[in-house]
Order: C-alpha cells, then structure tokens, then sequence
C-alpha cells in the first residue's frame, strides 16, 4: 500500500487516510460485531455437529465424523466456551 | 397383470425391492428375481442390506463383505458388511486428521470421541446406508435388487433418507448464514479473498449423496417394491398396515406376491385333518388377499417341497414367479 501511495501521489493517499479513518469510525464495530457473530455460530456448528464430544447426541453420528477433520482446532476452545458457567445467550450479546 | 408383465411394461425400471415381515422369502424373491433378469441378459447386482443377510446361504457360497461377487452370467451378489466399512472410515477420518494438522497421532479426545460415535446403535445402519449409496452411484448394472430387512427395519432404512435430509437442509443453512457474516467482515475489512469453507463443500457433498438415495426410493418410474405375504391372518394384517405407512414415505408399491400358497393339487388327495384344515384356512386368507390387495397381486407362489438354496431350486422358483414353465 506505501508504494501505491507514493507512485499516485497526494491525492490517492489523501484518500485512501480519509477512507482508513471512516472505516475506523463507522465499520470497525461492525467488523467486529460480524467477526465475533460468526464465531458464536462456529460454536453453535459444532455443537450441533459434535454434541456427543459434550455427551449432547444429536444426529446421526456417520456424517457428523466426516466434518470432525476440519473443527479439530476448535475443539478446545470450543469445549470451555460451552461449559463455562454462563448462560448462552451471554456469549450472543 | 402378472409379476413378468410389471416388469416387461416398466422396462425403465432399475430398483426391486422385496419387503415384508421376516422369514417369509423376501431374500429368496430377491434372488429369483435377479436370476430371472440376469437370464434375460440384463446385468443385475442383488446386495443385501441385512447385517443378519443370508444372500451367501441361498446361493451357497460365502460373499459377505466381499464386495460383488459374480454368481452366474449377469448376475452378481453382495453382501455389505457394515463393522468393516465402519473401520475404513474411521480410518479415513484418523487419516485426513493427521494429514491436515500433521499430527504423529490423534489428539486423545478426537480419538475418544470416534470411537464414542461408532460405537451409537445408528452407527451401523448409516454405514450401510451409505454403502447402498456407493453402490448405487456408481451406476454399473441394469437392475439392483434389494433385498431389505424386515419391516420395521426397512421402515427406518427409508425414513433415514428423509430424516438425514431434513438435519442437513438445516445445518447447511446455518454454515451459509455463518458465510455470511464472514463475508461481511471481509468486505468491511476490504479483503478480497475469502477462504473455501471446507465444511460447507463437505455438508453439500453429503447433501448430494443423502439426496441420490432418497431420489430412488421415491422414484415411481426406476423404483419398485414388491411385498411379500403369506396367507396368514397376522401376516395380512400387519403387511396392509405397513403398506400404509410406506406409502406415507412416498415409496411406489408395485404390488404383492403371495408365498406359501399350498398347492390345489393337495385337496384331491386323502388328507389327513390337519392339513385339511390349513388348506381351509389358505383359501379363507387367500380369498382375504384377493378382496382386499385386489389387482395388487402379481403371483402366488406354492410352498416347495425343499429350501430355495442353490441355484437350479432358484431357477425353479424364478421359472414359477415369471411364468416360464
């Protein structure tokens, strides 16, 4: 980005600074809001998934295994948000 | 119309399922039927669906778990072996998790959790759900014969297609939703490539496969069941209820045939009263059967006088089902 703004001069860098501060004033909460959406959800995916790793079973084993490979990472993190004591709907706020 | 006419009208057909309660010649109908249509030069592969199958006693050989075995000229048999289809899979999963992550061996927790999911009673049937699916994919022969288990079995066999269906319409939603905010956020942050997401590719695969199954077993113009009764009063009773029900699943029944029918050649002979009597009560069942399944019924079939085991007893019934004596 330091090379373009150098090469098209004031104008464009202008711009792109004008851009960077309007993102950080109107999109960086909602960025975040998004960001932290999707991963309430990426819980919510396993445990409909992977319930029986919580001793939760929901269907049908066979075809949850062949999702495991890719939430592997997730698992442990995934596992304290679920069984800390809080209520769910705490983690949506 | 005769069981040969049903066949011969609806020559798209490529799914014959034999139904019914246990013990009353749904695996010797099954293989019969394929013997009958190997002979007429059609490729056909008869599978079994069974954990308990006895395709290997009817034609006296043993071919359980190993894959299509060639039986006669056009005609194959299989019998799926389920804990062995089980075992590659979850190798397969142990495999793709050590090739991602490259781990020298399975996190114990993953590890447990493979072997607590294999070891749910659903388990079984999903893996020879999914075989018969692999089976039928792959498209290599004329005609597939199923030879089910019984009712209450194969009642669950079908609504499993439906109920899978319905759990991964909704889990696929979720992960497009999930998408969904993960695109935003890239947007927002102006970062132009987004990651595949794995597990959506993999839910649409299952989607696909799950889909191909329950598009057969409704299918009117490829599908056919066939339900096999006896002349019992129970035996009725119970095969109208289930025909209730699987017509509910939208499973085309394309008839009934009759097994166990004594011969009429009997009654001119001296009789002792027992058998009499169970002649009598046939002919009461029989004359059930005719009111109420009506042009439903596509064969009687009479109680030989030995097993249908090998191949020369089930051209001897094929011949008696398809009419060519």
């Amino acid at each position: 980005m330091a090379e373009e703004e150098i090469k098209s001069g004031g104008l464009r860098g202008l711009l792109t600074a004008v851009r960077d501060v309007f993102y950080g004033m109107a999109s960086h909460d909602m960025t975040r809001y998004a960001v932290r959406t999707r991963a309430s959800m990426e819980h919510l995916f396993i445990l409909i998934t992977m319930g029986d790793l919580l001793g939760v079973p929901i269907l049908p084993p066979y075809y949850s295994l062949r999702l495991l490979p890719y939430v592997v990472p997730q698992i442990a993190t995934w596992k304290r948000r679920m069984l800390r004591e809080k209520d769910l709907t705490d983690a949506m706020a | 119309m005769s069981l040969k006419e049903t066949f011969l009208q609806n020559p798209d057909r490529r799914y014959i399922m034999f139904g019914g309660k246990g013990g009353l010649g749904k695996t010797t109908f099954s293989a019969a039927t394929a013997y009958w249509l190997a002979k007429r030069g059609h490729r056909v592969l008869v599978f079994s669906v069974d954990p308990q199958a006895s395709l290997s006693d009817i034609f006296q050989q043993d071919i359980f778990g190993k894959g299509p075995i060639a039986i006669a000229e056009n005609l194959w048999a299989q019998e799926i072996d389920a804990d062995t289809h089980i075992k590659a899979y979850q190798g397969e999963i142990r495999q793709k998790i050590l090739d991602m992550y490259g781990f020298d061996q399975v996190p114990e927790e993953i590890e447990n959790y493979i072997a607590a999911a294999s070891a749910e009673p659903a388990m079984e049937e999903s893996a020879i759900f999914d075989a018969v699916v692999d089976i039928v994919v792959e498209g290599k022969y004329d005609y597939y014969i199923y030879d089910l288990v019984p009712l209450g079995h194969a009642l669950y066999y079908l609504s499993m297609a439906k109920v899978y269906d319905e759990w991964i319409t909704r889990i696929t939603k979720l992960r497009e939703e999930m998408r969904e905010y993960e695109k935003v956020a890239n947007v927002m942050k102006r970062q132009k490539e987004l990651e595949e997401d794995q597990i959506l590719n993999e839910l649409q695969y299952i989607k696909n496969r799950i889909g191909a199954s329950s598009k057969i077993l409704t299918d009117k113009l490829k599908t056919a069941f066939f339900f096999v009764v006896v002349p019992e009063e129970m035996i009725i009773l119970d095969t109208r209820k289930a025909a209730e029900l699987f017509a509910r699943f939208d499973v085309p029944i394309a008839g009934y045939v009759v097994n166990r029918v004594l011969p009429e050649e009997l009654a001119q002979q001296d009789l002792p009263d027992y058998l009499k009597n169970r002649m009598l009560m046939q002919k009461k069942y029989l004359a059930d059967i005719d009111r109420t399944l009506g042009e439903g019924v596509l064969a009687r079939v009479p109680e030989l006088e030995r097993d249908v085991t090998g191949l020369p007893m089930i051209e001897k019934l094929a011949n008696i089902m398809y009419g060519e004596v």
